[in-house]
């Protein structure tokens, strides 16, 4: 069934996989808790009430990660590695990604999800989905590639920003400083992936009798709140996944992870040997893009 | 007449220029055709034209303040003059092709040592006041001749450009004086050289360091820049020389010299082009393939073989080799402009094509939007601004022309010797002209 499941441990039967209504139920219990509780941390930070008194909720969970967790419970796995990481100082924890290129199905979700996350305009995308054919007819077959940023250990756009607007995390995630950001473009140009795309200043509802309201709703990008509207920045900046780093930041995993429906894209902290991502990258299947760049993507392909 | 038609013409097509950069300012970076994919256009080809023609231009200079090459003083001053204001123009297209032209600032508080970019604006600013002072003191005995012989406006603007400055009364004075111009000019004009090659190599490296575009991606395009550059310089200097400049017994000499330089650098210009390319499409590596192919054979292919082949490479040297026979001054007055406009086209080609093939195969299919796309095709805006801001550009240097002393010799001479000892010297007539 899983590739994953495979790999973390021969020692296992497949009988583990098979969970008991019991179980499920047990696990449908806690899922609903954790929703709760989600829900109440939401609702707590957007309303900025009581913001002290739900904090204890963040903190991670203390029953020990059992090492085998069946699939759909790869995102608590996840979530709750997030939380361990985000209690080390930033500069020990690197985040990174891992894309299932085998349980990608091309539903472009993740980018629509991501579009919606972060309010993005027209022109700007940080997470298209690229799909390859492969062979000639009648033997063909198609892989997807979600090109999200590579979040570079070495990135070339980093070196070429003339005003240093946009720099890397302790933590690993390339970022860009819209009020710095002059908006030459050179960075766009530097990046060998594409993933960089520029805030024109167009709206979807321009030239229709009313330029609709949501499109000037303030995206939370960098947990800033930003207005969309004529000059201000992000307007005439450069802009770039950044790994939803307001919804890290407040415990949540990316937009894209949370939203897949194929549960291929997984993120966690990759200098801690024990998550999920360290155990993916460990596969032979393992692949970043154009190595030869020595550019150290910290995005981790599977293929 | 003619000047009046000439300055209203000008003037007009500033007018457009300007209403065409108030849309700019207004509507932002929406008014272009650039793309995310395709993220540079006609203002950074104008850009990098402009830059280089002013380094061009600055280096001409130094062969005749700094290694004496006396059959060219007659256009010391203008090539110090055109590498002035072809500078403005170059940082007025890089300013207006900023998304946050207000933000320009940045570039001189916010440091970041490893961008090329970064490093640049400051050769720019220090450049120009290079050349300012150059000009300043290779002018300043006539600038001190204008604010004391001259009335109305061109006594007015002599004393405020000489600074005070006044050409002292008795011949010793004089002569010491000229002493200092000429040390002065020399050290700024060693200074400057370094300088000008950083200027504009320093340009093509903006381009060559980039990893993402094995177009860019060769250590022979900051060469290429130079030498460029120098055929862009040394162009526009023939033609403004001939075209305006003074007609006397010196002329046909001076243009002589200039055009024998232009055809060497041209020359020099087409044989680090054939290597790009040879070596290029040898090496055969994709994306460097894809923008090959479309300068040689693609959509690029008529702005190569027209433009940079053939209006900044064969019709001039085919015009110089025949005004050789005929004298005729004209015919090189034409090779040069024949070889600046044809220098524009070899910087289209310089930037366009190295955005034609995506990043990554299929990029350009994951996600469809007109502004994700790898090809580009410049907006009315962006061509209205640019011929706005070369109108302007060409309106202040002609006005500069008119009123300050560039081309005519005052005969106070900033290079005070002159021996037949030195190598470069083709002071004598070496042409049949």
């Amino acid at each position: 069934m899983s590739e994953l499941i495979k790999e973390e441990g021969p020692q296992k039967g497949a009988g583990q996989q098979k969970v008991s209504r019991r179980n499920l139920l047990a696990d449908l219990a806690k899922a609903t808790v954790g929703l709760a509780a989600g829900v109440a941390v939401l609702s707590a930070s957007a309303g900025q009430v009581e913001a002290e008194s739900s904090t204890p909720q963040l903190a991670p969970s203390p029953a020990p990660l059992a090492k085998q967790i069946p699939q759909d419970q790869l995102i608590l796995r996840m979530q709750r590695e997030l939380y361990k990481a985000l209690q080390k100082p930033a500069e020990q924890r690197q985040w990174a990604m891992v894309i299932d290129q085998r349980k990608c199905v091309g539903c472009s979700s993740c980018t629509v999800a991501c579009k919606a996350e972060n309010k993005l305009p027209p022109g700007v995308v940080y997470r298209p989905v690229i799909e390859e054919e492969y062979g000639t007819f009648p033997n063909v077959s198609r892989r997807f590639l979600p090109r999200p940023c590579m979040h570079c250990t070495n990135p070339p756009c980093i070196k070429v920003c003339p005003v240093a607007a946009t720099y890397k995390q302790k933590d690993g995630i390339v970022v860009i400083d819209y009020d710095k950001c002059i908006g030459c473009r050179y960075c766009i140009s530097a990046c060998p992936y594409g993933a960089r795309t520029f805030d024109w200043g167009e709206y979807y509802t321009e030239g229709t009798p009313e330029l609709e309201k949501y499109e000037l709703e303030p995206a939370f990008e960098y947990g800033e709140k930003r207005a969309r509207v004529k000059h201000n920045s992000p307007i005439n900046n450069t802009r770039k996944c950044h790994f939803c780093l307001h919804r890290l930041n407040e415990g949540m995993l990316p937009m894209c992870v949370t939203t897949c429906i194929g549960r291929a894209t997984y993120f966690g902290d990759k200098s801690d040997p024990e998550s999920l991502v360290s155990e993916l990258i460990g596969s032979s299947r393992v692949m970043r893009l154009k190595e030869e760049l020595g550019t150290e993507p910290n995005l981790y392909y599977l293929v | 007449m003619q000047k009046r038609l000439y300055y209203i013409l000008l003037l007009i097509l500033t007018g457009v220029g300007f209403w065409a950069l108030g849309v700019r300012f207004m509507d932002g970076m929406s008014v272009t055709h650039l793309t995310s994919y395709f993220s540079w256009g006609l203002w950074v080809v104008f850009y990098i034209f402009f830059i280089g023609l002013s380094a061009g231009s600055f280096l001409l200079s130094t062969m005749i303040y700094v290694f004496r090459m006396h059959a060219l003083e007659r256009v010391g001053r203008l090539s110090l003059l055109s590498a002035l204001f072809s500078l403005i123009a170059g940082l007025m297209f890089v300013l207006i092709d900023l998304g946050h032209p207000e933000r320009f600032w940045h570039t001189l508080v916010y440091r970041n040592m490893s961008s090329v970019l970064e490093w640049e604006i400051h050769f720019y600013l220090l450049y120009i006041l290079l050349v300012l002072g150059e000009l300043w003191l290779v002018m300043r005995d006539d600038l001190s001749a204008m604010a004391t012989n001259d009335t109305g406006i061109r006594g007015t603007l002599g004393k405020i450009l000489s600074l005070g400055y006044r050409t002292a009364p008795t011949q010793e004075g004089q002569a010491k004086q000229a002493h200092t111009v000429e040390r002065w000019v020399k050290i700024l004009g060693i200074i400057g050289i370094p300088m000008a090659l950083g200027v504009h190599g320093g340009t093509g490296s903006i381009f060559a360091v980039q990893i993402a575009k094995p177009y860019w991606n060769s250590s022979i395009v900051p060469i290429i820049f130079i030498v460029s550059a120098l055929v862009s310089g040394s162009a526009l200097v023939t033609f403004l020389y001939s075209f305006f400049g003074e007609k006397d017994a010196e002329k046909p000499n001076v243009l002589a010299s200039l055009s024998n330089l232009l055809i060497m650098f041209i020359g020099i210009d087409l044989i680090l082009v054939f290597a790009e390319f040879l070596i290029g499409l040898y090496s055969g590596i994709p994306q460097d393939m894809q923008s090959l192919k479309a300068v040689v054979a693609g959509q690029y292919g008529p702005i190569f073989w027209i433009g940079q082949i053939g209006l900044a490479a064969l019709l001039p040297i085919v015009l110089i080799s025949l005004s050789h026979k005929n004298g005729s001054d004209l015919m090189k007055g034409l090779a040069g402009l024949s070889t600046v406009i044809g220098i524009i086209a070899v910087r289209i080609n310089l930037i366009l094509p190295a955005y034609v093939s995506p990043q990554i195969p299929s990029l350009e299919k994951a996600y469809v939007d007109s502004r994700l796309v790898y090809s580009y095709f410049p907006s009315s805006i962006e061509i209205l601004t640019s011929i706005g801001i070369i109108a302007l550009v060409v309106l202040l240097f002609s006005v500069a022309w008119e009123l300050l002393p560039v081309v005519s010799n005052s005969g106070h001479q900033t290079s005070g010797r002159r021996t037949e000892s030195y190598e470069i010297n083709t002071k004598g007539p070496t042409h049949t002209a």
